[in-house]
């Protein structure tokens, strides 16, 4: 079927699936969303807790990106320490929204020797395909919504509205696959079960700010360069989603 | 990246800070074989980078349920020895970092090697670098490459790896351990020589389209002497025992 | 003599192309490709050297220092195997699974094992046996060879024999290396 440029839901290979933003789910988290891309569901949960800063920047906040793939999202999921999967994803996610600049750090500065840890926590529900980009958006759109928690006695206050994140840019990002020599975004599971290469691009308006690559199938120079124009196409209706989506 | 506090200049008078061109690779030194107990090694230095990699297998693949009845399956380590760098003392063991890198080594070689040949087997790739001076991935991988070729393990083309970054303007080659911190992107690429496909794409920072095609027609011009260098110590060996006997 | 590493086992052919998937030395002359390092693929009629592993209700599996294990039918032979037992036998057929299923195997009593690269074994066999038949000359050692690389030694000088065929390990890819054993085997013997 994909030979002929068809795919499962009639989708055309440059086409993503149903997207969904929901905002806000969890009262306890400074920030949460989810995102549904087809039957893809990544929950992303925002929490913020002081800490002290790194030797090398004493006025920036840190910001540590993890993913669970939960056992619940899929067969293939077991309990137990961090997959090399569940690492990959995180480190991607951290790297497209980190290299933008996304959150502005220098807001999460407290006082001398304190600043705020930002903890984005990528939870997968269910698994059917491109991880990448639905725990991206679900990152963003949470980021989106994450309130700044108060500081009292060393530690965080998260009772009332204390003002929202300070976000500088927004990044999305766009996965392909590659079967055989044909390639098609946004992958869904039975399409990753057959993939022989991935390669994931983030961008904000202007530039490339994270790429990889993943599996073992090769790409060439001209495929990545004709993905990078599609991706700066393609990322900006992502990013007007997640704007679009905003709710107070 | 780096606190832009402090940022160094990379680039004084149009040249690096160890006074390379900004397409020159840093000096590489590679010696095939040296483990006797591994089915094929290899050893590198890399400007001040100095990595070790071991090939073990084909074998049986152990616990029993990684077996692959149809094809080997590739296992990659790729660590950092504590003492490698010149920060503080490392903790053991395998980090995120480390685990992300093997994943990727892994798949550079999963791509190459004919798997096919050896159901229900494994391969051992071990990367050890011993002192890391940025580009410890890449270095990784070319090593590992020399070492697998040693095994006699069949491939269907010998890879290499380097990486590329911003500066300012300018895109440079082989960025060490400060150009690293403190550039505006960096880029490791891997590439199988015969078709010039690409086997490991990473980046991260602020780069145009413009900047990548830059960035690979550095990477492919350097690949030539990686490769040329590669299988100079492929054939070392070989030449040094017919040497012995030239008269 | 065109000497680079090339890599195929064997060749990978594409776009009417072959290359090299090992690493070997490709002779442009006669067109061919010695591998210098190269994994041993089992084929039909391939005589092994074997180590059996397990004695089991129905089949022996037997070890021949390779991924590709070796498997021997119970049923087919009269002689009783033991774990541990060092055998000669023959390649019947490779299976699906990559299986080596042998036949007609024979007790290897006493006597030395030694690995060496399957790569190096024609190199120890000779041009229509005459390496092989030099060093059992010369050590008066009877010396089995197996294609996967396993070999065989008993009797008389069998630590020469050892040495010898280490030798020829290292070396087999050297231009000369049949007159340097000779060598070697007469200063040996003190003739």
């Amino acid at each position: 079927m994909l030979a002929k440029g068809i795919r499962e839901e009639g989708r055309s290979i440059f086409n993503y699936r149903p997207i969904q933003i929901r905002h806000s789910l969890l009262p306890n988290a400074e920030g949460s969303a989810q995102v549904d891309i087809g039957n893809t569901k990544v929950l992303v949960g925002i929490k913020m807790d002081p800490a002290t800063p790194m030797p090398d920047k004493p006025d920036e906040g840190n910001l540590m990106s993890m993913a669970e793939l939960l056992p619940l999202a899929s067969a293939e999921y077991e309990p137990g320490p961090p997959s090399p999967d569940s690492i990959e994803l995180a480190r991607v996610v951290d790297r497209g929204i980190r290299a933008a600049g996304a959150v502005d750090l220098s807001s999460l500065f407290i006082e001398e020797g304190k600043v705020w840890s930002l903890f984005i926590d990528i939870y997968v529900l269910n698994y059917d395909g491109n991880l990448f980009d639905a725990s991206t958006l679900a990152a963003m759109a949470a980021l989106q919504n994450t309130r700044m928690p108060g500081y009292e006695d060393g530690k965080a206050v998260r009772e009332g509205s204390l003002g929202k994140l300070k976000l500088n840019n927004m990044v999305a990002s766009c996965t392909y696959a590659k079967v055989g020599d044909k390639i098609v975004l946004d992958p869904n599971g039975g399409e990753e079960a057959i993939m022989d290469g991935r390669l994931t691009i983030a961008n904000d308006e202007n530039v490339i700010r994270a790429m990889q690559k993943g599996l073992p199938g090769s790409f060439t120079q001209k495929e990545i360069e004709e993905l990078i124009d599609m991706t700066f196409e393609k990322s900006k209706e992502l990013r007007g989603i997640i704007s679009n989506s905003e709710s107070d | 990246m780096g606190s832009s506090a402090n940022k160094p200049e990379l680039i004084v008078n149009g040249k690096r800070l160890d006074g390379r061109a900004f397409g020159e690779l840093r000096p590489l030194k590679i010696v095939a074989g040296g483990l006797k107990n591994a089915a094929g090694s290899a050893y590198l230095e890399w400007g001040n980078n100095k990595v070790l990699a071991a090939v073990y297998g084909p074998k049986e693949a152990l616990p029993k349920h990684t077996q692959d009845p149809e094809k080997a399956v590739v296992k990659c380590k790729y660590s950092m020895a504590p003492f490698s760098s010149l920060e503080e003392h490392n903790r053991s063991g395998p980090n995120r970092r480390a685990i992300e890198i093997s994943k990727v080594t892994r798949e550079v070689f999963e791509k190459v090697i004919l798997l096919e040949d050896f159901p229900g087997s494994e391969i051992d790739i071990y990367i050890e670098v011993l002192q890391s001076d940025g580009g410890t991935r890449a270095a990784g991988i070319t090593c590992a490459a020399v070492a697998l070729a040693m095994s006699g393990i069949p491939m269907t083309d010998l890879p290499y790896a380097t990486s590329v970054g911003k500066v300012g303007e300018h895109m440079i080659l082989d960025l060490n351990k400060i150009e690293d911190n403190y550039s505006d992107a960096d880029m490791p690429v891997a590439i199988g020589p015969r078709n010039g496909e690409i086997l490991l794409l990473q980046m991260d920072g602020t780069l145009t389209k413009a900047d990548i095609k830059e960035g690979f027609n550095l990477i492919y011009k350097a690949g030539e002497t990686i490769s040329k260098l590669q299988r100079e110590a492929l054939r070392a060996p070989y030449e040094r025992i017919q040497e012995k006997y030239k008269n | 003599m065109a000497e680079k590493p090339l890599r195929i086992e064997n060749a990978i052919i594409e776009d009417e192309k072959t290359y090299s998937s090992v690493l070997g030395v490709y002779h442009e002359d006669k067109s061919s490709l010695i591998p210098l390092e190269g994994l041993w693929y089992p084929r039909r009629d391939d005589i092994v050297i074997g180590i059996v592993e397990d004695a089991r209700l129905n089949s022996y599996s037997v070890d021949l220092n390779s991924p590709y294990k070796g498997i021997i039918i119970a049923k087919f032979v009269e002689t009783r195997l033991q774990r541990g037992d060092v055998i000669e036998a023959e390649v019947k057929e490779i299976d699906e699974t990559k299986t080596v299923v042998l036949m007609r195997p024979k007790t290897l009593i006493g006597g030395k094992v030694m690995d060496i690269k399957p790569s190096k074994i024609p190199r120890v066999i000779g041009k229509a046996n005459t390496m092989i038949q030099q060093i059992q000359d010369g050590t008066k050692s009877t010396v089995m060879v197996g294609m996967n690389g396993r070999i065989w030694a008993k009797g008389g000088n069998v630590a020469l024999a050892t040495e010898i065929i280490l030798m020829i390990g290292e070396e087999a890819h050297t231009k000369g290396l049949t007159e340097r054993v000779k060598t070697f085997l007469t200063s040996k013997q003190g003739v």
